[in-house]
């Protein structure tokens, strides 16, 4: 699939099926297109499969049925893992390493070679402000700061896909100010983003376009305002509670 | 904010790498284990050499009815195996265990690593370590006991398929273990039962027949028989066919471990 100028489309998923072994069913049927340069929220209660479809996306999931396309290449090809970056909800980070080699290690398996990886690691620890802990290991970190090696690790290939699952979950103020300073910044500069939050305000300042997502399913997306004006609410908060209350209460 | 990580770079046909991916995952794994050195090397090493020189130098004197071999001669290729078999266990189960459990094997997954690849590290990098231990062993071992290699090309065949069962064995219990309770119950329950019932310390030809049979369907005693006879020349059965069952396990587990990696049951959600 490509948008309207010809530039094909960042993400395209389609019928995308994956059920648990309990019997749990993740995604059901599901479609979304995100257009390449978006900053994409997707907006769903605990459980509706934003983190399924993520898993998916990059090669952690296997889904059941359908078919996942990044920037027009199938998302099990190397050439789609290699344009997608990925910092997920939970801390996991290689507990062997030292900050500075989890970042040059990520950036090899990317294919790249050592002296730029190792450019790129030291480029990526001053960006998250990690310099002053770059020889530590992960383990050693304080929560705020794996935070930022998680972030700091998704960005050492970079990525035209930035996937980034509740990236402000736990953190202060401050460090949430800096993140969506940095994903705005890379918005800017041509890097699609995908943004999973609990953060209703957080969607609302910081994406040009909101998915809402229950039991699998895309129920409805949109820009904020549409969305608030479609569904006669003032706030995304409020949207929120009258597109996704049968679920999320 | 400034710099090249802050813009996205190109869109290619084909993913094409400065560097493989593969050799930075090897690499990797070899550093995790170079890093906690005490552990992964000097621990097997060193609780081989307390066998060779307790059962190999002290015990010995009290053993007899081993032919032209004392009896350190005879046991050590049968400790050089299980230590290599150990070594492979443990690192397997650290290394993909641990990366499934804190799940920053998700990092090597989402990468354009492919499944070969990943596995191909993981069980090189676990060869090399078997390499390290097994030389530093007989480093010691050699001028203890007086050892000689009698067939040095047949330990040239079936040294690397021990390396590859000892790998994948680890590989293998890595990805099925589900708690490090798992991990260690298999360590203690199944390697080291087998391991001392596999020949090591005694001839299994002295055993009555029925414990004879008994002894033929473990696999560690065709490992042990297969070192046996690169370093004696000799052992309980034919070097033919400790050579082609080696092979068949090394086979067998390559085999397994694939499918693991193809399908991802155990990998993925």
């Amino acid at each position: 699939m490509r948008d309207h100028d010809g530039v094909p489309t960042a993400l395209e998923v389609r019928g995308l099926r994956k059920s648990y072994g309990d019997g749990f069913t993740a995604l059901d049927d599901l479609d979304l297109s995100i257009p390449a340069g978006s900053l994409f929220g997707l907006l769903g209660p605990n459980g509706a499969g934003k983190t399924t479809l993520i898993g998916s996306v990059c090669n952690l999931v296997r889904p059941d049925a359908g078919s996942i396309q990044v920037f027009g290449h199938a998302a099990d090809t190397r050439e789609a893992r290699a344009l997608v970056g990925l910092a997920e909800q939970d801390i996991n980070v290689d507990r062997f390493l030292s900050v500075r080699q989890v970042l040059v290690y990520h950036a090899g398996y990317f294919g790249v070679g050592r002296r730029e990886a190792v450019r790129r690691a030291d480029e990526a620890l001053e960006l998250l402000g990690l310099t002053a802990k770059a020889k530590v290991t992960a383990p050693e970190l304080s929560g705020g700061m794996q935070r930022r090696l998680v972030l700091a690790r998704a960005l050492v290939n970079r990525p035209r896909l930035l996937i980034l699952d509740e990236p402000t979950a736990g953190v202060d103020v401050d460090l949430r100010a800096e993140i969506w300073r940095l994903v705005r910044t890379l918005n800017d500069a041509g890097t699609t983003i995908l943004l999973t939050t609990h953060y209703l305000e957080e969607a609302e300042a910081l994406c040009d376009e909101i998915a809402l997502i229950r039991a699998g399913q895309i129920v409805d997306r949109g820009t904020a305002v549409a969305l608030r004006a479609q569904y006669a609410v003032g706030s995304i908060a409020d949207l929120y509670q009258r597109a996704l209350a049968p679920v999320a209460s | 904010m400034t710099g090249v990580l802050l813009s996205p770079g190109e869109v290619v046909d084909e993913f094409r790498a400065e560097r493989s991916p593969f050799s930075w995952l090897l690499e990797r794994e070899v550093l995790r284990y170079l890093r906690i050195w005490r552990y992964s090397l000097v621990g097997p090493v060193l609780s081989t050499i307390l066998f060779v020189v307790v059962f190999g130098t002290v015990l010995a004197r009290h053993v007899d009815g081993l032919g032209r071999f004392s009896y350190g001669q005879f046991i050590v290729p049968g400790l050089l195996v299980q230590a290599v078999v150990n070594v492979g266990y443990f690192n397997g189960t650290t290394s993909l265990y641990e990366a499934r459990r804190d799940r920053y094997l998700h990092c090597v997954l989402a990468s354009p690593l492919r499944w070969g690849e990943i596995l191909g590290a993981l069980v090189l990098a676990s060869m090399l370590r078997g390499i390290l231990v097994a030389a530093a062993v007989l480093a010691v071992a050699v001028p203890l006991t007086d050892l000689d290699v009698a067939r040095p090309g047949y330990l040239a065949l079936v040294a690397p398929a021990v390396l590859v069962v000892a790998a994948q064995f680890g590989i293998i219990a890595g990805a099925v273990a589900s708690s490090l309770d798992h991990v260690y119950s298999i360590e203690s329950l199944v390697l080291l039962p087998l391991g001392f019932l596999g020949g090591i310390f005694y001839p299994v030809n002295q055993l009555a027949s029925g414990w004879q049979l008994v002894s033929e369907l473990n696999p560690f005693f065709w490992l042990v028989q297969a070192g046996r006879t690169g370093f004696l020349g000799s052992a309980d059965v034919p070097g033919w066919a400790a050579l082609l069952v080696t092979w068949a396990f090394a086979a067998v587990l390559s085999a397994w471990s694939a499918v693991i990696f193809v399908r991802g049951r155990r990998l993925k959600s």
